[in-house]
């Protein structure tokens, strides 16, 4: 049951990817990357991780989509002017090194699959609280990757300043000169 | 127990079709989502990872959750820098088209 639900997702998942690919307007591509989204986020939770099931809802479903979706309103992108017929040019270099990629991906990944596979401790057996029980992972984090952490929080940081330096409209004239033409750059204090 | 190998195998599809709307797309916006989808891709293999491997004494082995949550908070910074980086190219060029960037001669 748990399997056929899995296969079933999976399938969304996937086909929701090859729309956010192959789709033309962005606004339906962002929408297709939201279904695949909240698709993982499931799988997530079938495999027996509910802590990040939720914090996929809740970041990328959430925030991150916000984001996307803020950006192509704001935009107001009605054509794209790309040439309808991408997937024409099927043999094109750049495709070409995808599929080389995929097929090397799935080589290695069945490869160490069938190693590891061996080493299955309880098949079939999920711990209450999920794989990634709240408790076990804040221990794990706050003391062995507490370095981490506090360079995540100085990333958000940058992140912060670097896109309100971004965003940030420029007024042409403004930034050298004050209204009465005194230089600001030069320091009145 | 959902076996491994379909994990592996629709993380590899999820990143190989990132990869490829990656290279092929020319709307910023598809391309940055294609990252995410690659992002997604790697976080799906840390967690099929992690529930394969116990940890020492029978305990829960949760450096691939750990990891997978360095991923997203790593992806949403790159979603909103990028995003903002878009914004600024729209507003001066007044497309996203990535042919359009031509300013390094690239």
């Amino acid at each position: 049951m748990v399997n056929l639900l899995f296969y079933a997702l999976a399938a969304v998942a996937v086909a929701c990817a090859v729309g956010v690919v192959a789709v033309r307007s962005p606004m339906q591509s962002v929408l297709n990357l939201l279904g695949s989204f909240v698709c993982l986020s499931v799988i997530y939770l079938l495999m027996g991780f509910q802590f990040m099931a939720a914090v996929q809802i809740l970041v990328y479903a959430g925030a991150i989509m916000v984001l996307f979706l803020f950006v192509v309103m704001l935009l107001n992108l009605t054509d794209d002017g790309e040439r309808k017929s991408a997937f024409l040019e099927l043999f094109d270099a750049r495709v070409i090194a995808a599929f080389a990629a995929f097929f090397g991906l799935v080589g290695v990944a069945i490869a160490i699959a069938g190693q590891t596979a061996s080493q299955l401790a309880t098949p079939g057996m999920v711990p209450d609280g999920g794989f990634d029980e709240i408790e076990a992972l804040a221990i794990v984090l706050f003391s062995k990757y507490m370095l981490p952490f506090e360079a995540a929080s100085l990333l958000l940081l940058a992140t912060m300043v670097g896109v309100m330096l971004l965003a940030k409209r420029e007024r042409p004239g403004r930034r050298e000169t004050d209204q009465l033409g005194m230089d600001v750059q030069g320091g009145q204090s | 127990m959902i076996p491994t190998e379909a994990l592996l195998l629709v993380a590899g599809l999820l990143f190989s079709i990132g990869t490829l709307g990656f290279l092929i797309r020319r709307n910023l916006i598809i391309v940055l989502a294609s990252v995410e989808l690659m992002l997604n891709a790697a976080n799906l293999t840390f967690l099929a990872g992690s529930r394969i491997h116990g940890g020492p004494d029978g305990l829960l082995n949760v450096e691939g959750p750990i990891f997978a949550l360095f991923v997203i908070l790593v992806a949403a910074c790159e979603a909103a820098i990028g995003l903002a980086l878009v914004i600024a190219f729209y507003r001066q060029r007044q497309t996203v088209d990535l042919e359009a960037a031509t300013e390094l001669k690239g």
